[in-house]
């Protein structure tokens, strides 16, 4: 049986405490959301996660989605459960009002979005990818095409997909074939076929609203030829009800390695009529923003799907009776000491601990500069922001999952045996979680945005938002009586992450290779340097709330214990993670191909 | 007569005569411009109001106030007979024979016999223009045809006559080369010349061709511009420049005296659309916009002529194509079509123009890259596409293969053998490119030789006689670590086996200071140890060029900013060229200088004797040059700011720059004594506040940002000793760690921060 329970302590540590010196703002200006109103929804969210969506998370895998004469069927539940969320309003969370929004700061809803993955990860794509349709129709569509379609995406009414992939295409978009002809009315007849479609058809709304990317019969070849159009499953009729079908046929679903309950479609449009979002040609802009708010999604993917294995483990690892421990028996009444007294299992379990905490820190960072970006006054700290989530978007996104996946897989170790079986739903936790290395993005394409476009761009003033706190932290911290050699650490893996930014950017300007070859190593880096960074600062807090005697002390305490833990085990990884970008591409590019 | 030529008489005070008058006397050589006589009571009215207008001028014609002094104004009527005075007389009237030869005529009565007399025509023959005069008066006749403006232009194309005597163009042509800074080119005497000859063709080219190929302006200038080295302002752009009406003088006067079979006619076509513009008064930047303008109702948009509709629309940014001129030329295509219809034609024609309008490739070349701004003369271009190639494609298009392409078949037309750059000349043989006495170029010493060290950004040549020559190397002559460390490396090396040291770059520009880029990249990783580390390495490569136990000489050319100024500070001398600009800039970047700048301004200024004595003075004087990022606009005046002083010398003619150098750092070599250490006497915490005073004072007129009066305070504390007081002596180490302290604050100041980047993306500074 797998378990969860939304870790709220730790969230409304990283929501109100943890990152109030930021200099984003933070909560403020969201005035009208009292801190104890967030509070609440995020325990109103922890009972729908646990009690709605939980339970049909393995059953969902064991069944899957089934497709009929091009009619797809979610699993058993999906369409109650469904139901439950969209009238609780939980689709409209983050939204903008004036299209029926409830307007909650991004801080929030990636805690919401954490929540949700972790219960059912298979389940969240319908939703989420709904609100990536929702932002990029924000922000390019007409005010028709908002007013007619963003009322019912936000209350969930419809549902929203992505439709980038192609047989021939995936990463490379440059070689697009689907076509868009214009009409004499001002829509385009799409035409093409898509693969890999998350939510492309399903039986959770009455509707599905397709952004596609197509070239129009003028488009320059490779991606500056694509625009990006609005195509609806049936067409609306002018007073909002459902019009005729629109061409618009699911051929396939895929069988898949996990996340099973997600329907992954291969749709064909057969001049099906669509509205054009944005410029001619630009779609990849229009797409970016849809596809960068996917990323920091999919980040968050990982660290969910790591919560619920943590969650799984640790019970399991007081529960299970083995051996005792090598500092003799702890529990002498019982026929063998639970697991959780070995250190190996306490290294997988402070592993799996540590890294959720670290990406929750980090997720919690990036949303308020999310939130300052869009709702900020100040121009200057709008650009900072901005640059800030630029950054840590590739970050965000490869670091979370490439920890997420492992946190699984120590899930699954934990169990032993029986983590290898479907009973306890820990296998189901790796196989869910190993997609999100790979779509919106594989992580190697991540790395590559970080060093390609990232890390150069106007003389690297997107590391600034980041490299200035961590720099500014340091200076300040380092002589800090009892947590002095925290700091002084991370002043150190902080030292090798910008000698590797240096030579990055010094290499890679000669040799694009040198970039390329350090993108997935420097990643690891700044990511683990970002964590270093939050636990440092969460340390701090810890530190002065035991002072004080905190009656939560329990909490800081266990806080300080894992930071510890995060210092002493894991960033020095950072060194060895410096090592290998300063050796550079060329063993890495020295076997012929042929020896292969 | 003497050889020398110690005061000028220019006829003709119209935008050619007038310039010339003013680089004349920016060589410091008197001058006497005339022109007709006016009709009011000031009889020299429009002498008068040539040089008034040229005082106000941008960019300026002359390079110093002192300059101005220098012409002495006068009517033809009246003051003709101080024509006995001169030396040398150019005529720069207007382009009309009989107007020339009537003048020619009274000036064979009144000139000084021996004194040379020339014209600066662009299109009338030489044997025109003397007919009627003596023989004596034809022996010291010549053309000088100058370039506008012709204090930039470093073109001069001579053509001397059948009885011209040698040693008269030898007295002029040196005087132009060594004291108005020109290159001499030798054209025959043709139509046009040489440059104006092959450049009116190039234009009407273009123009056809992008008008039967359907182009667009930008997309012509996009790829008749920068790719084959030619101005990025393009071929429509310089229309633009020149003025559209003057087309069809030039093509006019260039038609009428050219053979029947010359390809010049067949490229001349009356285009509606430019009689129209012109009809109109769109001729260009003068009038209200050509092919180019910008629309002030629309707020400032750049507009460009549609060529089809001859209406105005929007600018449509065309990206110049990438690759080399050969891939261009064979691109598939509208754009392969145009690369090569230009070129093809264009250097078809200069390669037929020899000998007829020059003795050999090098002159073509030479008059079209300083005439017409190009990177590359047409031979280098041909070069660039290979002969054979250019040749095989004349012949598949049936087009004429001038002789000497013929001749070289497969050969290239320049070489380099044993260490020396060769063209490929009318005799079928390869000859030595010779230079001019005095004339030393890095680029020669460079074919020849190795460096004696090397890094990746600077270079340390031996250039002869025991002196060496340190080349900036980097982008933009960008100074960095890597130029610090060479100049480290390089003291101790010419200590040992050398006499002085030289820097210098053949660059267009000496340096424009630090690398910003490779600064704010540190900047934003909080890499503030390595920027001070740099700060420091920087300071210590400069005073130990100050105090190294040779003489080091300076030697820049165009831009000497910020640390590229500084370095000038630190030398014994320095030897400019006239176009030299140089400032400390580093406040607009919202920094200060502190690559020891500072401290040997405040040595200059305080021991300079222009200002009264104490240490205020000079501190106020320096707050006021730096805090406003004073640059000079010539190296004459930059001794009005001590960038420059009395021992630093002047060079006119870019060419000798290293030349004139390497002489002075030999004079200075032998006996050399090294500089002792200074000590500065600073006003202290008083002064930084009456700086602050004067500071506050600009920001209240808002000539100042508040930044900028926080920038300035920095510099005020700096300039006035930190926390020294009056009777304290600060030592050069002292004011070396505050000037480090305060660019370090400054450099951590995010304000400083967007200033250093705007600048680096936009090219301007940026006033926050």
């Amino acid at each position: 049986m797998q378990l969860y329970q939304a870790p709220l302590r730790d969230m409304r540590f990283v929501l109100h405490e943890l990152h109030r010196d930021d200099g984003f703002g933070g909560l403020a200006r969201f005035e009208q959301f009292t801190p104890d109103l967030l509070d609440a929804v995020l325990e109103e969210a922890g009972r729908l996660a646990s009690e709605v969506l939980l339970p049909i998370n393995a059953s969902g895998d064991i069944e899957g989605c089934r497709i009929e004469n091009g009619v797809v069927r979610t699993p058993a539940g999906f369409r109650e459960a469904y139901d439950r969320f969209r009238e609780g309003g939980w689709c409209a969370l983050a939204a903008d009002p004036r299209y029926g929004g409830q307007g909650l700061p991004e801080a929030v809803n990636k805690l919401f979005e954490e929540m949700i993955c972790a219960a059912n990860v298979s389940f969240s794509l319908y939703p989420g990818l709904t609100r990536g349709a929702t932002i990029a129709i924000e922000g390019y569509g007409t005010e028709d095409l908002k007013n007619a379609y963003l009322p019912k995406l936000v209350e969930g009414r419809w549902s929203g997909t992505m439709c980038l992939t192609e047989a021939q295409c995936g990463t490379d978009l440059g070689l697009l074939r689907t076509r868009a002809v214009p009409r004499q009315d001002g829509s385009y007849g799409v035409t093409g076929s898509k693969i890999f479609i998350s939510a492309g058809e399903h039986d959770l709304t009455e509707n599905i609203v397709h952004l596609v990317l197509a070239r129009l019969p003028d488009a320059p070849a490779g991606v500056k030829g694509i625009s990006m159009f609005l195509v609806p499953k049936y067409l609306p009729n002018a007073d909002g009800s459902l019009g005729p079908s629109n061409g618009v046929s699911c051929a396939n679903i895929e069988h898949k390695m996990g996340i099973k309950a997600s329907a992954t479609c291969q749709l064909d449009f057969d001049d099906s009529t669509g509205w054009l979002l944005g410029r001619p040609h630009k779609g990849m802009e229009a797409m970016f923003t849809m596809m960068n708010s996917e990323r920091v999604s999919v980040g968050i993917q990982g660290l969910g799907l790591g919560e619920a294995a943590y969650q799984g483990a640790v019970a399991y690892a007081r529960d299970r009776l083995q051996g005792r421990s090598l500092a003799g028996s702890r529990r002498p009444d019982l026929p063998a000491d639970p697991i959780i007294v070995h250190p190996d299992v306490r290294r997988m379990l402070m592993t799996m601990r540590a890294y959720n905490e670290g990406c929750r820190a980090i997720a919690g960072w990036v949303a308020r500069a999310i939130d300052a970006e869009r709702h900020s006054a100040d121009a200057e700290t709008v650009r900072r922001a901005g640059d800030f989530v630029a950054l840590m978007t590739p970050v965000v996104k490869a670091l979370f999952t490439d920890l997420g996946f492992e946190t699984a897989n120590l899930g699954v170790q934990v169990y032993g045996g029986h983590g290898y079986i479907r009973e306890h739903g820990m296998e189901q936790h790796v196989r869910d979680a190993r997609i999100a290395m790979i779509y919106e993005g594989t992580n190697g394409i991540q790395a590559l945005d970080l060093v390609g476009r990232k890390l150069g761009a106007h003389y690297g003033r997107y590391l600034r938002a980041f490299f200035h706190p961590v720099s500014n932290f340091i200076e300040a911290n380092g002589q800090h009586p009892k947590l002095g050699g925290m700091v002084q650490a991370l002043g150190q893996a902080f030292g090798a992450l910008q000698l590797a930014t240096a030579t990055i950017a010094r290499k890679g300007m000669k040799d694009p290779e040198e970039a390329g070859a350090a993108g997935t190593d420097y990643l690891r880096l700044i990511g683990l340097v970002a964590m270093g960074h939050v636990f440092a600062k969460a340390a701090l807090i810890a530190v002065e709330k035991l002072e004080g005697g905190d009656p939560e002390s329990p909490f800081y305490k266990a806080k300080l214990d894992t930071a510890a833990f995060f210092f002493d085990r894991i960033l020095p990884g950072t060194m060895a993670l410096f090592m290998a970008i300063k050796a550079g591409k060329e063993s890495m590019m020295a076997l012929d191909e042929a020896a292969f | 007569m003497g050889d020398r030529i110690g005061r000028v008489c220019v006829i003709g005070a119209g935008v050619m005569g007038a310039g010339i008058a003013a680089q004349v006397a920016n060589a410091g050589v008197p001058v006497l411009l005339l022109d007709v006589a006016g009709e009011g009571p000031d009889r020299s009215a429009i002498a008068r109001e040539a040089v008034a207008r040229m005082v106000k001028a941008e960019p300026a014609p002359f390079m110093s106030k002192q300059a101005a002094g220098l012409v002495e104004i006068g009517n033809i009527e009246d003051d003709l007979t101080k024509v006995a005075l001169c030396d040398w007389i150019v005529e720069a009237v207007v382009e009309r024979l009989d107007v020339k030869q009537s003048l020619y005529a009274r000036l064979e009565t009144v000139r000084r016999p021996g004194s040379a007399i020339s014209s600066n025509t662009s299109t009338i023959p030489l044997a025109k223009l003397v007919e009627g005069r003596s023989e004596a008066f034809v022996a010291d006749f010549l053309i000088t045809h100058f370039f506008n403006p012709p204090r930039y232009m470093r073109l001069l194309e001579v053509v001397s006559g059948p009885k011209t005597r040698p040693e008269v163009a030898a007295k002029v042509e040196a005087f132009a080369d060594r004291a108005m800074g020109k290159r001499i080119v030798h054209a025959k005497d043709r139509p046009g010349f040489i440059a104006n000859r092959i450049g009116t063709y190039w234009i009407q080219v273009a123009v056809n061709a992008a008008m039967d190929l359907g182009l667009t302006v930008e997309e012509a200038d996009a790829i008749g511009g920068r790719p084959m080295g030619v101005p990025k302002t393009g071929i429509f752009g310089l229309i633009d420049l020149v003025g559209l009406d003057l087309m069809p003088l030039l093509q006019k006067s260039l038609g009428s005296s050219l053979a029947p079979d010359d390809p010049f006619h067949a490229s001349l076509r009356t285009l509606q659309l430019v009689e129209k513009m012109i009809a109109e008064g769109h001729i260009g930047r003068k009038g209200k916009g050509g092919f180019y303008r910008i629309n002030r109702e629309k707020g400032g948009v750049r507009e460009v002529i549609d060529l089809v509709t001859g209406e105005y629309r929007p600018e449509i940014k065309s990206v110049p194509p990438k690759g080399d001129l050969a891939a261009l030329v064979a691109t598939k295509g509208k754009i392969g079509e145009f690369a090569w219809g230009l070129l093809g034609r264009t250097l078809g024609y200069a390669a037929a123009l020899v000998p007829e309008v020059a003795e050999d490739i090098v002159a073509i070349d030479d008059a079209m890259k300083l005439g017409y701004n190009w990177k590359f003369g047409p031979f280098e271009l041909i070069d660039q596409l290979g002969t054979a190639n250019f040749v095989r494609r004349l012949e598949q298009e049936g087009s004429a293969v001038p002789a000497l392409l013929k001749l070289a078949g497969e050969r290239s037309l320049y070489r380099v053998e044993n260490g020396r750059r060769q063209y490929f000349g009318l005799d079928g043989e390869y000859h030595d490119i010779v230079r001019s006495e005095g004339v030393l170029l890095l680029e020669d010493i460079k074919l020849g030789s190795q460096p004696l060290l090397k890094n990746g950004s600077a270079a340390l040549w031996n250039i002869g006689d025991g002196v060496t020559a340190l080349e900036f190397t980097g982008k933009m002559n960008a100074l960095d670590s890597d130029v610090m460390e060479l100049i480290a490396k390089a003291i101790p090396l010419v200590q040992r086996h050398h006499k002085a040291l030289i820097i210098y770059s053949d660059a267009r520009n000496f340096s424009a200071g630090a690398n910003l880029g490779f600064a704010l990249f540190a900047v934003n990783i909080a890499a503030w140890g390595e920027i001070e580390k740099l700060v420091a390495a920087g300071q210590q490569a400069y005073k130990a060029l100050k105090y190294a136990p040779f003489p080091v000489v300076a030697a820049p050319a165009g831009m000497a900013l910020g640390g590229g100024c500084e370095i000038l500070l630190h030398a014994d001398a320095v030897q400019a060229h006239a176009e030299t600009y140089i400032g400390l800039v580093e406040t607009g970047v919202g920094l200060i200088p502190a690559w020891g700048g500072c401290g040997e301004m405040i040595d200059r200024w305080t021991h300079s004797g222009r200002l009264p004595k104490g240490p205020m003075p000079s501190v106020a004087r320096i707050f006021e040059i730096v805090g406003t990022a004073t640059v000079s606009k010539s190296a004459a005046e930059a001794r009005d700011y001590l960038f420059l002083r009395d021992r630093d010398g002047i060079t006119m003619n870019r060419d000798r720059l290293l030349a004139d150098a390497k002489a002075k750092a030999l004079s200075l070599a032998e006996g050399y004594v090294p500089p002792e250490a200074s000590q500065y006497r600073l006003p202290g915490a008083s002064g930084r506040v009456a700086l602050r005073f004067a500071a506050e004072r600009f920001h209240r007129l808002g000539l100042a940002t508040d930044y900028d009066l926080i920038v300035s305070d920095t510099l005020a504390e700096l300039l006035s000793g930190g926390s020294a007081d009056l009777l304290d002596d600060v030592s050069e180490a002292e004011l070396l760690a505050l000037e480090r302290q305060g660019f370090m604050a400054r450099i951590r100041d995010g304000r400083s921060q967007v200033r250093i980047e705007h600048m680096l993306e936009t090219g301007k500074p940026l006033r926050n």
